[in-house]
């Protein structure tokens, strides 16, 4: 069954309101650990969620089940959950039909990748790792979600996404790359692996520095990260209208620098697209930051509801399991700036760090967009405007906001950084992040060497 | 469930694999949560399948299927034996040798959490909820949660064991912001909770509507709290984040997998290294670490893990020296000693992977007020807020919700943003004291993160209150 004709078969196990999420997945990831494969991981799942409404009292159910005995006791389930609910008045009901729009990001000859294409393209990146043993995988996935319900609502969407991703370490240093996209064909395996290689070699003989405030330049992974968790609690309504967003009682005003400019942007077809959230509502793109200036947030239909005053979903609806987590950008994208290269920010940041990736980034103050985390993989000290010698995993401790408000400088091309880590369900997502060059990074503490 | 372990299995030996095993699974869980008197989300899902394991060529293969039929069973043995046999590397795995044991286990329960109903769970919440309501107080949180799992695992060898595995949880968390700052405060641990195998017992003990007006006070008085002072000074952190510093700065570094490399791309690696056993100073004599499967309640209690070796109570730590790993089969054989015992994998559709079983800081003595009494000027840390460590498990910092001074033995004045860095060995040393039995509390955590695809587990860790001497609080 497609995840259509499974969320129609579930809704057909219920009488009145009532809507039907369903996701499939027919994945594979192998994953290398010294040169060789130790991990992979094949997996054929579906599974439908079930939200039922008796009079603003709303119950949730999944199974995977999905027989007539397992939708029947499914819809039982969510039927009691329901009925075990008080009233929410709150409850803005079902989403209305819609007609999401046409986006790419499904590839056939990616979809019909199998375990063998999944070995020898994991295979492609371990030879390309040369003297250096490279840990990382290679994965492939082709998914379905469609959302139907009573309403008339019935939307669907088959996705595929691709990536590779290479540490190469040995006990000198390390070193690291990564590339998605929903065509696996757009994803070169040899030149990950190749790439982490060659920064791991440059990585010996990593030095300590003094802890202090450094200018620095972030490759896209760091970025991308930083970001990512940043936008947790700031770029999500649901931060806003409980005050622990950094925008709260912001919006309006300009809180970066104005080479800032971000949106979330579901429907760009470099990303990895998506044509509706979790609820059916079609994906808008909204404008976070505009010149450095907090324009807005992402919005599902029950933060819209509770804010009032017009605010209306974005199409950012997580799925049930995570809905008291409030709708998060799941596309963020940062405006290009205008360096031709990472030398080039290099050369705007004259003496300073620069950092290839971020490891267990930590918030330590959401209202004040206050993150901890270490360097990994790949850092350097900047002297005279060039990349110089390796340094140990830095501490930073940083202001998220004060990183932004001073910024030198971002490349002119964005790179697309997988932010799943393919926890739970497979529902592919990424930032699309430039490399930048800020005046501020504080660096409140050294940690070991690159390496193994 | 046996039978279909069972053709997997043997389709898997018939396609050439040395050795494999199966893992049936059945796995449901409830979650209720309320937020500001209403319910924010009433979910109850289900999701069983599948989970085949093969060593063909010396190469792993995994493959899982959802479905539990015949054909489900096959073609998963079919799949993990063709990527086996595709399986770029060298290959020379093996596997720790086992004597193939077969028994059934359940968690022992008094009240089965999923015979309460549901309306009950739900009243609970929006007790505790209203409970935290006052003036300041921003968001009010309450949940509960329950999950079974049912699972049979089968492999070539002849091992058979099947477990049922219940457990419960419960928390409240409470936001208060005034003049641009602001505060949050949870019980009994930040993060959905805490949690136990156990019955419904366990929530109900929890009490959380009789804690929710300390919770609430508390979240209060935190936006009108100084911060916390930076500087070198002693610290006491109370048994919830005691409870995560074993699991980050123990717990990860000692699983052999992480040492081995194994984790490198995601999770990150270990400052340990195998040679390390049984000669490294990892702390004081005062530290006595035991990862101990069969504790009573434990997330990570099982009476076989998911390799099917028997659970085992293993010294770690003992007087501050490493004595000890946390071992699969694979890596037991790779570093010489054991047997195995910490595999566990996220339901069907994942590989097992070494994971911390109930990781205990063993009790010292006296009370929390003895080791505030022996604290001229210091700071007193309770309940983990922030949390992050180096890939190797060396720098790390922490943060927790709320602190207060200790001056001349005593505690004064409540400090908000209280943070404090460390390097995890000189850290250790620097233990100075564990309060005694009484004191000690198991928490239980259920978003510990590792592997690709990404997998959470659920662990327990049993902590006492403890006392660290020269401690950098703040970002210095």
């Amino acid at each position: 069954m497609n995840a259509l004709e499974v969320a129609k078969a579930a809704l057909n196990t219920v009488e009145g309101e009532a809507e039907a999420v369903a996701h499939v997945e027919h994945s594979g990831l192998a994953r290398f650990a010294g040169s060789e494969v130790h991990q992979p991981t094949l997996i054929e799942n579906a599974l439908v969620t079930l939200r039922v409404v008796h009079d603003n009292r709303v119950g949730v159910a999944t199974t995977n089940k999905l027989g007539a005995a397992g939708l029947g006791e499914l819809a039982r389930r969510a039927a009691d959950a329901a009925e075990s609910a008080p009233p929410d008045e709150t409850f803005p009901g079902l989403a209305p039909p819609a007609d999401p729009p046409a986006v790419q990001g499904y590839d056939e000859e990616t979809a019909a990748l199998g375990p063998a294409d999944q070995a020898r393209l994991a295979a492609a990146a371990i030879d390309a790792g040369g003297d250096v043993p490279v840990y990382g995988f290679f994965t492939s996935a082709v998914s379905e979600l469609a959302v139907m319900s009573t309403t008339g609502l019935s939307v669907h969407q088959r996705m595929t996404d691709a990536t590779a991703l290479v540490v190469a370490a040995d006990e000198h240093g390390s070193g690291y790359a990564e590339q998605t996209a929903w065509r696996a064909g757009g994803i070169d395996p040899t030149a990950v692996a190749g790439a982490a290689a060659d920064k791991a070699q440059r990585t010996r003989g990593a030095a300590e520095i003094d802890p202090g405030v450094y200018r620095a330049v972030l490759e896209p992974y760091a970025f991308a990260d930083l970001l990512d968790y940043f936008s947790h609690d700031t770029l999500g309504a649901l931060g806003l209208l409980d005050k622990r967003s950094y925008f709260a009682d912001r919006l309006g005003q300009k809180v970066f620098d104005e080479k800032i400019s971000i949106t979330d942007d579901a429907l760009d077809p470099r990303g990895l697209p998506k044509a509706f959230d979790f609820e059916g509502t079609p994906k808008r793109p909204v404008q976070l930051v505009e010149q450095g200036v907090a324009r807005g947030v992402v919005w599902d239909r029950a933060t819209a509801a509770q804010a009032g005053r017009g605010a209306e979903s974005t199409g950012h609806a997580p799925p049930a399991e995570l809905r008291d987590w409030g709708p998060l950008p799941s596309a963020l994208s940062v405006e290009p700036g205008d360096a031709e290269s990472v030398a080039e920010l290099a050369e705007l940041v004259g003496d300073g760090l620069y950092i290839t990736r971020l490891h267990y980034l930590g918030v330590v103050h959401p209202r004040e967009g206050i993150i901890t985390g270490m360097t990994r993989d790949g850092t350097f000290r900047i002297r005279d405007g060039k990349i110089a010698e390796p340094l140990v995993n830095l501490r930073f401790t940083i202001a998220v906001p004060d990183f932004l408000r001073d910024v030198c400088g971002l490349t002119n091309k964005a790179a697309l950084v997988n932010s799943q880590n393919f926890y739970g369900e497979r529902y592919p997502y990424g930032v699309m992040a430039p490399a930048i060059a800020s005046e501020r990074f504080p660096v409140t503490g050294v940690g070991s060497k690159p390496g193994i | 469930m046996r039978d279909l372990c069972a053709a997997a299995v043997d389709a898997a030996t018939a396609a050439g694999a040395e050795y494999a095993d199966a893992r049936v699974v059945m796995k449901r869980n409830q979650f209720v949560a309320t937020k500001n008197g209403r319910v924010e989300r009433l979910s109850d899902s289900e999701s069983e399948g599948i989970g085949v394991r093969v060593l063909l060529n010396g190469a792993w293969g995994f493959a899982a299927d959802r479905r539990l039929s015949a054909d489900g069973a096959r073609d998963a043995a079919i799949r993990a034996c063709t990527f086996a046999r595709a399986a770029p590397g060298k290959h020379s795995r093996h596997l720790a040798p086992v004597t193939p044991v077969s028994g059934k286990h359940r968690t022992p329960v008094e009240r089965d959490p999923f015979e309460v109903p549901l309306e009950e769970k739900v009243a609970q919440c929006l007790e505790a909820d209203e409970a935290m309501s006052g003036p300041g107080i921003l968001v009010r949180q309450a949940m509960v949660r329950a999950q079974r799992e049912h699972k049979l695992l089968l492999t070539s060898e002849g091992t058979e064991v099947e477990q049922e595995l219940i457990e419960c949880g419960a928390g409240i968390e409470c936001a208060a912001a005034r003049d641009g700052l602001f505060q949050m405060r949870s019980y009994p641990s930040a993060q959905v909770g805490s949690s136990c195998q156990n019955g419904w017992e366990y929530v109900e003990g929890l009490d959380l509507a009789g804690q929710a007006p300390r919770v609430a006070e508390q979240a209060t008085a935190l936006v009108r709290a100084d911060e916390c002072p930076s500087g070198v000074t002693t610290v006491v952190l109370d048994a919830d984040q005691v409870a995560l510093q074993v699991h980050e700065s123990v717990g990860h570094p000692t699983e052999l997998d992480r040492v081995y490399g194994t984790e490198a791309s995601y999770a990150g690696t270990s400052f340990l290294k195998p040679s390390d056993l049984g000669s490294l100073r990892y702390g004081s004599e005062l530290m006595n670490i035991t990862a101990d499967p069969t504790t009573q309640g434990g997330l990570g209690s099982f009476a076989f893990d998911d390799e099917g070796v028997p659970a085992e109570r293993t010294p770690v730590v003992e007087a501050g020296l490493l004595t000890g790993f946390l071992t699969s089969r694979e890596t037991a054989a790779r570093i010489g000693a054991g047997n195995g015992g910490s595999m566990r994998a996220d339901g069907w559709n994942r590989m097992p992977l070494v994971r911390m079983t109930n990781l205990h800081l063993e009790p010292g003595e006296g009370t929390l007020e003895d080791l505030l009494a022996e604290v001229d000027d210091g700071v007193y840390m309770e309940t983990n807020r922030s949390w992050s460590i180096d890939d190797k498990r060396l720098n790390f910092q922490f943060g927790t919700q709320i602190a207060w001074e200790i001056k001349r033995g005593k505690l004064g004045r409540m400090l908000r943003d209280a943070t404090y860095t460390g390097i995890t060995p000189q850290f250790w040393g620097s233990l100075d004291a564990v309060a005694g039995r009484d004191f000690w509390r198991l928490y239980g955590m259920t978003n510990c993160g590792k592997g690709q695809p990404g997998q959470s587990a659920h662990v327990s860790h049993g902590a006492a209150p403890a006392r660290f001497r020269n401690v950098q609080v703040g970002v210095g």
